[in-house]
C-alpha cells in the first residue's frame, strides 16, 4: 500500500489537536491518593467477587514495596498522592451511540469514533476515565461467540475464563506499574474468541482521559482459542491539563495454538501524560503474536511489549514507530523470550526525536537453554532531526543455547544533507523533502496500519513536524 | 571492620603504608587517598549495579589475596617465560617485566633510549618525569571504582613510555605482567604518555602458569595520546583458570591522534575488562578489536566505552567471541556522542560463535547519541557452526576437532587480520589453536610463588 506523503499542515492547526476537555460530569470519583480504603472501594463499587478484591489489595502491598525503576526516563514528576484512582463518569454503559449521555458523545464525536466504526470496525469500545461508556460489537461476532466488552464484565459475564486468564500472563508483582493497575484497574477490554474463529475486521478501543489528576489504569484480555485470528486496535487522547496525568495499563494476550493476534496502538496522550505501560503476550505452538506500536503523544513513554515464545515454531513480531518532540521522552522498546525450539522473531524500530525531544529503544532477547533452532533479527533505526535531540540505544540479549541465529543492527543518524538536496532539485521546498523523508522513514510502520489509521497518523505527523526546518 | 589475623603481605592498609614510605610525597597522598576510596566503595553489586548484572563475583574477597610475597619468590623463571614470548612476537622489542616484586628486567631499550623515548618502571618514572605520570594517572581517578581505586593504592613496578614530540619510537616496547602462586595478588600497571606526533607499538603480556591455586589481577593501562601521535597497542591476556581478572584499559586521544587497540583473551577463571576510548579531540580515530576464546566455567566480561566528545571523531570496535563447555561471555558496549561531536562516525560489532550446548553469550551495544549530524551504527549476533560445515570438513577427512579448529580460525580471521602488529597476530593465532585443541591457556610454566 502507499500513502498520501503530501502533507498538509497548513490545514491542520499547530496545538494538539485532542486537547479540548469537556465539563467534568463525573458520577463517582474515589478521593485522591492510594490507600487500602480507596481500592476497596473501587471493588466495592464495582461488586466484585471476593477474589479480585484480595488481588487488588495484594496487588496494592506489592505496589507500595517495589522502588521507583532505576533506570529508563524520568519519572520523579508523579505524585502518586495527587492523583484520583478511579473516576466514573456515567451511569451506564450503552450500547446504542444515542444513549450515550450527551457531553461524553459530543467528546468521541469530536475524535471520530461512531464516523469509524460505521466504516469498517466489527465492535468498538470507548473508555473515557475509569470506566468503558460505550461498546458495540456485530452481531454476526456475537452469534460466533466471539466477546468483546469491557474487563468489568468479562470478570462478571464470563467468570470462569476471566479467572483461569487474568494475571497470568503479568503477575500483579511483575513491576510497580503493573502492581499499581493491578491494584485500581477499571475498564479496558475482554476480548475471547473462540477455537478456528476469524475475526476478519478489526476491534477497536478508544481511551480517553478527561479529568485533571487523573490516572487511568485500564486491564486488557485478549484470548485466541486454537487456530483463531484477531485485529485488535486502540487509540488514546487526553485534554491537556496543566497538571500530570498518570495512565498506567496492562495488556495481557494469550494465543493458543496456531492462534494470531496483532494488536495496534496509536498513542497520543497529550504531553503531560506520564504513559508506563505493561504489556505481553504468549505464544503457544505455531501461534503468531503481533506488537504493532506507534508512540506520539505523551510526556514520558516507557513500554516494552513483549512476547514468550512458550511453544514450537511460534513467531513473534514487533514493529515500532516514535516520534518525541519538545519535552517528550518515549523509552520503548520489545522484549522476545524464546522458551521453546524452532521459535523467530522479528523486531523493527523507527523512532526520530527533534526540539530537544529523547527517544529511547530499550529491547531484550533472551534464548532460553532447551530452545534450538531460534531465529531473531533486531533493526533499529533512529533519525535526529536537530542539534537539540537525543537517541538512545539498549539492546539486551541473553543468549543461553548454541544453536540459534541471532542478529541485532541499529543505526542514528541525521537526515542526509544528498537527499535533501536531490529532493529540492526536482522542485520540493526543504520542509516538504524533509516530511517526505519523515514519512518513508516511518514507511514500514505506516503500511502496516488500516488505511484510516495510516492517514491520521501522516497528519500527526504533519503537526509534529511543523516548523522543522528553519 | 573486624580486626583479623592478616595474611602477611595480604591487600590491605599495612600494604598501602608500605608502598606509600617508598613513594614521592604527591603518589604516596594519592596511594592513602586511593585506600581510602576502596574502603569506603562497595563491592559490585548484580543488582545494584547495572554494568556487573550478568557478573557475579561474590567469590572474590580481595583481602585474602598477597601483594607483597616477600623475599622468598624473585621469578626468574616467570620472566624467563615472559621473555620467550616477547622472543617470539617481537624480537628486536625492549623489554619490561614486572612480578609482584615490581620491575625485575628492563631490557633492550638502548635505541630507544637514543632517541630520547624514557623507559622505565612507574615507579622511578613518579620521581624523575612526574608531571607526565601525574598527567597520566589523573585520567583513572583513585574514586572511579572499587577495583581502579585498589589499583591506585597499591601498583608496584609497572611500565612506563614516554616518547617525546616528534619522536616515532624505534622499536616496540613489551610490558610483562606475570605472577604465581596460591592467593597471589598482583597489579599491572602500564601508563604510556605519547607527545605530539610521536609514535609507538606497545605490547602488553599478562600470563601466569596453570593451576597454583586462586589468583587475582587488577590491572590499569593508560594511555595518553598528544595530538596526530600514533599508538599500537596490542595486549594478551594468559591467566590461569582460576585467576580473577579485573582490568580498565583506558585510551585517551587528543586531537588527529589514532589508537589501534588489539585484545586477545584466553585465561582467568573471571575477568571483568573495561576498554575505555576518549575520544578528546577534534579528528581523534581508535580502532578496537578483541578475540576472545573461553572454555570450561570461564565466565568472560568485555565492556567498551567509546566516548566521542569532539567533532569528526571516529571508533570502530570489533569483538569477537567463541565460547564452549559451560563459558559465558557478556558484552556490553557504549558508544556515547556529546553534542559537540557533530561528524562522528561510530561503529560496534559483536559477533559470538557459541561451540556446545551450556556456553551463554550475552551482547548488549548501546548508543547515547546527542549530536544529529552523525553516523553511529552496531551490530551484535550470535551463531553456532552448522553441522552441515562440520559434515562436509569430516567428509573431506577432516577430524571433528581439527574441524572445530578450522571454523574457529575462521571465525576469527577477520578480527586477527586487525592487529596492527603482524608478529603478535601470528603469535595470538597460534594460541588460538592450541587452546581451542584443549591445552591451558595460561602462559607460562609453573614454578614456586613470585
Amino acid at each position: 500500500m502507499t500513502m498520501a506523503v503530501t502533507v498538509e499542515a497548513h490545514e491542520l492547526t499547530k496545538d494538539y489537536k485532542f486537547g479540548f476537555h469537556d465539563i467534568d460530569v463525573s458520577v463517582f470519583r474515589t478521593e485522591k491518593g492510594l490507600s487500602p480504603e480507596v481500592v476497596a472501594a473501587i471493588s466495592a463499587h464495582k461488586n466484585e467477587p471476593e477474589w479480585m478484591l484480595k488481588f487488588r489489595l495484594k496487588a496494592l502491598s506489592h505496589f507500595r514495596k517495589r522502588a521507583m525503576p532505576s533506570w529508563g526516563a524520568d519519572l520523579s514528576g508523579i505524585d502518586f498522592d495527587n492523583i484520583y484512582y478511579y473516576v466514573k463518569p456515567t451511569e451506564e454503559q450503552s450500547r446504542s451511540w444515542d444513549d450515550v449521555p450527551d457531553s461524553i458523545r459530543q467528546t468521541f464525536d469530536k475524535l471520530g469514533i461512531p464516523e469509524a466504526e460505521r466504516k469498517f470496525l466489527a465492535g468498538v469500545s470507548a473508555q473515557y476515565d475509569s470506566e468503558v461508556v460505550y461498546h458495540s460489537i456485530r452481531e454476526d461476532l456475537d452469534k460466533l461467540g466471539v466477546v468483546f466488552g469491557d474487563c468489568d464484565t468479562g470478570l462478571r459475564d464470563h467468570p470462569e475464563i476471566f479467572r483461569k486468564y487474568f494475571g497470568t500472563v503479568i503477575p500483579a508483582n511483575d513491576n510497580k506499574f503493573a502492581a499499581l493497575n493491578s491494584a485500581v484497574w477499571s475498564g479496558g477490554s475482554f476480548v475471547y474468541v473462540p477455537k478456528g474463529v476469524r475475526v476478519d475486521i478489526p476491534l477497536q478501543a478508544y481511551f480517553r482521559i478527561n479529568s485533571d489528576n487523573m490516572g487511568q489504569f485500564e486491564r486488557t484480555l485478549i484470548i485466541a482459542e486454537e487456530g483463531s485470528y484477531v485485529h485488535y486496535i486502540e487509540g488514546c487522547t487526553a485534554p491537556t491539563y496543566s497538571s500530570d496525568s498518570l495512565h498506567s495499563a496492562v495488556v495481557e494476550i494469550i494465543a493458543h495454538k496456531d492462534a494470531h493476534v496483532r494488536y495496534t496502538t496509536i498513542q497520543n496522550w497529550s504531553n503531560n501524560v506520564y504513559n508506563l505501560v505493561t504489556k505481553r503476550a504468549v505464544a503457544y505452538e505455531g501461534a503468531r503474536v503481533e506488537w504493532i506500536d506507534g508512540n506520539l503523544g505523551s510526556k514520558v513513554t516507557m513500554k516494552y511489549p513483549a512476547i514468550y515464545l512458550m511453544g514450537e515454531h511460534a513467531h513473534g513480531e514487533v514493529l515500532s514507530a516514535a516520534f518525541a518532540g519538545e519535552g517528550q521522552h518515549q523509552d520503548a522498546g520489545s522484549k522476545c523470550i524464546h522458551v521453546a525450539s524452532n521459535t523467530t522473531s522479528n523486531v523493527v524500530s523507527r523512532s526520530i526525536s527533534k526540539g530537544g525531544g529523547r527517544t529511547s529503544y530499550r529491547g531484550h532477547i533472551k534464548v532460553h537453554e532447551k530452545a534450538t533452532g531460534v531465529r531473531s533479527s533486531v533493526r533499529c533505526d533512529a533519525l535526529l532531526l536537530d542539534e537539540e535531540s537525543q537517541s538512545d540505544t539498549y539492546p539486551y540479549m541473553d543468549i543461553d543455547s548454541p544453536d540459534v541465529s541471532i542478529g541485532h543492527e541499529a543505526t542514528v543518524s541525521k537526515i542526509g544533507d544528498e537527499q535533501i538536496f536531490y529532493l529540492m532539485s526536482r522542485g520540493l521546498s526543504e520542509s516538504d523533502a524533509t516530511a517526505l523523508i519523515v514519512n518513508g522513514f516511518f514507511e514500514p510502520f505506516v503500511k502496516e496500519l488500516p488505511m484510516e489509521y495510516a492517514v491520521e497518523l501522516n497528519r500527526l505527523l504533519a503537526v509534529q513536524m511543523e516548523g522543522s526546518v528553519g | 571492620m573486624a580486626t583479623q589475623l592478616q595474611t602477611p603481605g595480604a591487600i590491605g592498609p599495612e600494604a598501602v603504608t608500605t608502598r606509600a614510605a617508598n613513594a614521592p610525597a604527591w603518589l604516596a597522598e594519592r596511594r592513602r587517598a586511593a585506600w581510602e576510596a576502596y574502603t569506603a566503595l562497595p563491592m559490585p553489586d548484580r543488582t545494584r549495579d547495572e554494568d556487573w548484572r550478568r557478573t557475579d563475583i561474590r567469590g572474590l574477597e580481595p583481602d585474602e589475596y598477597v601483594v607483597d610475597p616477600g623475599p622468598t619468590g624473585h621469578g626468574a623463571g616467570l620472566v624467563e617465560a615472559m621473555r620467550e614470548m616477547r622472543d617470539r612476537i617481537a624480537p628486536d622489542a625492549a623489554f619490561v617485566a614486572s612480578t609482584r616484586n615490581g620491575v625485575r628486567a628492563l631490557e633492550g631499550a638502548e635505541a630507544l633510549r637514543a632517541q630520547g623515548v624514557t623507559v622505565c618502571s612507574l615507579e622511578d618514572a613518579a620521581v624523575h618525569d612526574e608531571a607526565a605520570v601525574r598527567r597520566a594517572l589523573a585520567h583513572v581517578p583513585v574514586d572511579g571504582s572499587k577495583f581502579t581505586a585498589l589499583w591506585n593504592a597499591l601498583w608496584r613496578g609497572g611500565c612506563f613510555v614516554h616518547v617525546p614530540t616528534g619522536v616515532e619510537a624505534a622499536v616496540p616496547v613489551v610490558a610483562a605482567h606475570s605472577a604465581a602462586g596460591d592467593h597471589a595478588a598482583i597489579l599491572p600497571a602500564t601508563v604510556v604518555v605519547l607527545e605530539a606526533g610521536a609514535s609507538l607499538t606497545l605490547v602488553e603480556l599478562e600470563a601466569s602458569p596453570a593451576a597454583q591455586g586462586t589468583m587475582l589481577s587488577d590491572a590499569v593501562s593508560i594511555l595518553h595520546l598528544g595530538e596526530g601521535s600514533r599508538l599500537d597497542h596490542c595486549l594478551l591476556q594468559r591467566w590461569s583458570a582460576s585467576t580473577w581478572h579485573l582490568a580498565t584499559h583506558r585510551g585517551v586521544l587528543e586531537r588527529d591522534s589514532r589508537l589501534r587497540f588489539f585484545a586477545a583473551t584466553f585465561g582467568s577463571r573471571l575477568q571483568k575488562v573495561y576498554w575505555d576510548a576518549l575520544l578528546e579531540g577534534q579528528g581523534a580515530d581508535a580502532t578496537l578489536t578483541g578475540v576472545c576464546f573461553g572454555g570450561g566455567d570461564q565466565h568472560l566480561d568485555h565492556q567498551s566505552l567509546q566516548a566521542h566528545r569532539a567533532p569528526a571523531t571516529r571508533s570502530d570496535l570489533l569483538l569477537k567471541v567463541a565460547v564452549r563447555d559451560r563459558a559465558q561471555s557478556v558484552y556490553g558496549g557504549l558508544i556515547t556522542v556529546d553534542r559537540a561531536a557533530q561528524r562522528t562516525d561510530g561503529y560496534v560489532q559483536n559477533r559470538n560463535l557459541m561451540l556446545s550446548r551450556g556456553a551463554r553469550a550475552s551482547g548488549i551495544p548501546m548508543l547515547e547519541i546527542k549530536a544529529n549530524d552523525v553516523r553511529c551504527s552496531h551490530g551484535v549476533t550470535a551463531g553456532h557452526i552448522d553441522t552441515e560445515q562440520r559434515f562436509y570438513l569430516q567428509s573431506r577427512g577432516v577430524d571433528p576437532e581439527a574441524a572445530d579448529r578450522l571454523i574457529v580460525r575462521g571465525f576469527m580471521q577477520d578480527a586477527l587480520d586487525r592487529s596492527p602488529h603482524a608478529g603478535f597476530a601470528e603469535f595470538v593465532g597460534g594460541v588460538l589453536d592450541e587452546v581451542v585443541a584443549g591445552h591451558s591457556a595460561a602462559g607460562v610454566e609453573a614454578e614456586g610463588p613470585s
